[in-house]
């Protein structure tokens, strides 16, 4: 039953391989380690994820399925905390304190003999009418299968404690499931899905996919949570905060960005300062010049100092039947929430500019395949090999996100909301100076780029078309590096400087974009390839390496080398 | 619903044969309605409710026992885990340490032994505990006993 045959080695090795035989192949030089590998979970492949974990810990501590997973589940999945415990406190207090009652019942077989009294109900029950848990308590099956499902329907499927007083043990799951399959069925269905679920809602490794509408997926990521994933639905975002994938800002900056585009709260703000509600119709009235009697259009006039409602007349020194005074404190309100105005519609305009750049980019992924296609039919012989124009056009993309994002970063990373006493103002100018630098830089490559990309190269002569060729290549190499370059400033210098904590820590850069998490299905098809009895042989005999290798041919199966599954997913 | 009721049935048998086994408790069951009870406790010994009747009222759930029933004293009474106006008992078995093999008569039992025993640290009677916990036993007994003359003791005269 339990022949998943692929050891832990083989499941990272693969891991590994997906995500390394990824977009760019040209960029050898930018290989780099990768921190955490994600995984896709599908419904089909939930059981299989969660054996790993569970044969641990059965063989760990000999225990069998059931109780491996209530051990489990007490300890969210956490198998390096639960053998944490085991070594601390021992295994007799483990079991205890997450319900676990592996002394198998010893008592006089009095089951067999005759009937037995329900505590519950207190009816005399044919012995075989009756179960016994675990830890010893019997009672009868309809009062086993009530309590199931009471607690069922109070959420409480993850941990059904024995009916006895003071028993904390767990019930057996094969118990539940046969007790209610009998006659409630779909209450043994829901309770199954509730208990392989748990593995999704309460593991920290694991995260549902945000997609809306919901892909059914979950996400597995080993190593760092702090990491960008795409689902194989396609959706791309932050493991941590489950927003779309937000790096070079921190999860906290990218939720305060989002709201404050959100709310246009500055607008509001311009609309306070600027204008006054017209006494009369409340419409918002802007002074455009003159002296401080206004007349709104509703034909109401009034005195812009106060707002309240005047006659018409007026002289330099007054205004008919109306005088007030207090000019100065309004003034300075009004010059503060400009500039703040001015400075969130700064880095605003940008992010905005290069999202639009992105999205109008988008399209030129369509004109390129058409210029593709046309220079394979003329050209077919000297040029078949056109991987370069979509690892640059995935360069592009790649690098359009990041500089939209790196805005929304600079404005809260040198503005006065989150790091207003961490950084004096000569230390903010030094640090702001030095990341403006390589954002300039970044981006002036990026448009440069950009440019090259629509190149109609389809019409161009072959040597032409190499030398495009070329400069898209180092192009890409060159923004690559200078990309890195501003995330390592930003760790380092910038927020690395600023002790508080992780809030702000951001997902590391990656070159070779957004980490597409594997399959999981590829142990699926390990259990395929080795059938019964090899596969314990095969995984005693092979050393990592081969197994790497077998890892690598299942990859290829995916192909997720092709430039046009690359293209397609953009 | 059928459970419930054949468990309850079972328990009032058990009642009416040792009626005279327990004598602080006395569980009556409603005339017309076997998911509503009465019981009638006495006051434990050497405490302040001591010489004291207290009403206590029942009322049993669809899914009893499987869920616990709703206990109240129906008889004022100054205690820490007694909401003075309304009845309501703190106690853990009557929440989430309810187990369906306890009964009607189990849950007095346990009522009578937190009378007794009262748990300052999770009062329902703020004043009553703070009586406690500032160490005042005297007070705290002198009021109980106040309102146990008062409330569950037989008028004199």
């Amino acid at each position: 039953m339990e022949d998943y045959g692929s050891s832990d080695d083989d499941y990272r090795y693969s891991d590994q391989d997906d995500s390394d035989c990824e977009l760019y192949e040209n960029n050898d030089q930018n290989f780099e380690l990768l921190s955490s590998t994600a995984q896709v979970i599908t419904e089909e492949s939930l059981l299989a994820a969660q054996k790993e974990d569970l044969r641990r810990v059965m063989d760990m501590l000999s225990v069998r399925q059931h109780h491996a997973r209530t051990l489990l589940i007490y300890h969210r999945w956490d198998v390096d905390h639960l053998f944490e415990v085991y070594v601390e406190k021992g295994k007799a207090y483990m079991f205890a304190q997450a319900g676990v009652s592996v002394d198998e019942y010893h008592g006089s077989n009095s089951l067999v003999s005759a009937s037995v009294m329900c505590e519950i109900c207190m009816d005399d029950i044919p012995s075989d009418e009756a179960t016994r848990v675990d830890c010893g308590h019997c009672f009868c099956n309809s009062c086993w299968t009530q309590h199931f499902i009471v607690k069922i329907n109070e959420g409480q499927s993850k941990r059904i404690r024995c009916m006895a007083h003071k028993c904390n043990s767990i019930c057996d799951e094969a118990i539940v499931s046969s007790l209610l399959a009998r006659e409630h069925p779909d209450m043994a269905e829901k309770y199954e899905r509730f208990l392989l679920e748990s593995y999704i809602e309460d593991n920290k490794r694991v995260k549902w996919c945000p997609s809306t509408p919901h892909c059914g997926n979950a996400i597995r990521v080993e190593g760092d949570k702090l990491c960008e994933v795409e689902c194989s639905c396609g959706d791309q975002f932050c493991f941590n905060c489950l927003s779309e994938a937000h790096s070079p800002c921190s999860c906290l900056m990218w939720e305060l960005w989002e709201k404050k585009c959100r709310d246009e709260s500055e607008t509001v703000n311009w609309i306070t300062v600027h204008t006054k509600p017209c006494p009369k119709c409340h419409k918002p009235v802007e002074k455009n010049g003159g002296c401080n009697l206004v007349s709104c259009i509703c034909g109401q006039a009034f005195c812009w100092l106060c707002g309240g409602a005047t006659g018409r007349d007026h002289t330099w020194s007054s205004i008919a039947g109306h005088s007030c005074g207090r000019f100065k404190e309004q003034e300075k309100t009004a010059e503060r929430a400009k500039r703040d105005l001015y400075r969130y519609m700064h880095y605003h305009n940008r992010y905005k500019a290069h999202t639009d750049s992105f999205k109008l980019e988008s399209k030129l992924k369509d004109t390129i395949r058409g210029r593709i296609s046309k220079s394979e039919e003329t050209k077919s012989s000297e040029l078949s090999d056109y991987s370069w124009v979509h690892n640059g056009l995935s360069r592009l993309f790649r690098s359009r996100r990041v500089l939209s994002y790196s805005y929304a970063f600079a404005f809260y990373m040198f503005g006065d909301e989150l790091f207003k006493e961490e950084m004096s103002k000569a230390e903010r100018e030094i640090k702001q100076n030095l990341f403006e630098d390589q954002q300039q830089q970044f981006e002036s490559n990026v448009e440069k780029l950009s440019k090259m990309l629509e190149e109609p190269f389809d019409t161009f002569e072959y040597d032409k078309v190499m030398e495009i060729r070329m400069q898209i290549i180092d192009l890409s190499t060159l923004i690559d590096g200078l990309c890195k370059k501003m995330y390592e400033c930003i760790e380092n210098d910038l927020l690395g400087s600023i002790n508080l904590g992780t809030i702000h820590s951001i997902a590391p850069y990656k070159s070779k974009g957004i980490e597409r998490a594997s399959e999981l299905q590829v142990c699926w098809s390990n259990k395929a390839n080795n059938t019964g009895v090899t596969a314990e042989f095969d995984r005693s005999e092979e050393s990592g390496c081969s197994s790497r290798k077998r890892a690598r041919k299942d990859g290829e199966m995916f192909d997720l080398n092709l430039p046009a599954d690359a293209l397609d997913r953009i | 619903m059928q459970a419930s009721r054949a468990r309850l049935f079972k328990e009032y048998k058990e009642v009416q044969r040792e009626k005279t086994a327990d004598p602080d408790i006395q569980l009556v069951c409603d005339d017309s309605n076997i998911f509503k009870w009465t019981a009638l406790i006495k006051g434990p010994s050497e405490t302040p409710f001591e010489g004291g009747i207290f009403q206590l009222a029942f009322s049993v759930p669809e899914h009893y026992p499987l869920q616990p029933p709703q206990v109240r004293f129906l008889t004022k009474i100054f205690h820490p885990n007694v909401h003075f106006k309304t009845g309501e008992i703190c106690l853990d078995i009557l929440k989430t340490a309810w187990s369906p093999a306890w009964t009607l008569q189990s849950v007095c039992r346990a009522i009578i032994a937190l009378m007794a025993h009262p748990e300052p640290d999770s009062p329902l009677n703020c004043d009553s505990g703070n009586l406690l916990r500032s160490g005042d036993v005297k007070g705290y007994q002198s009021m109980a006993r106040m309102y146990t003359r008062l409330a569950a003791m037989p008028k004199k005269g």
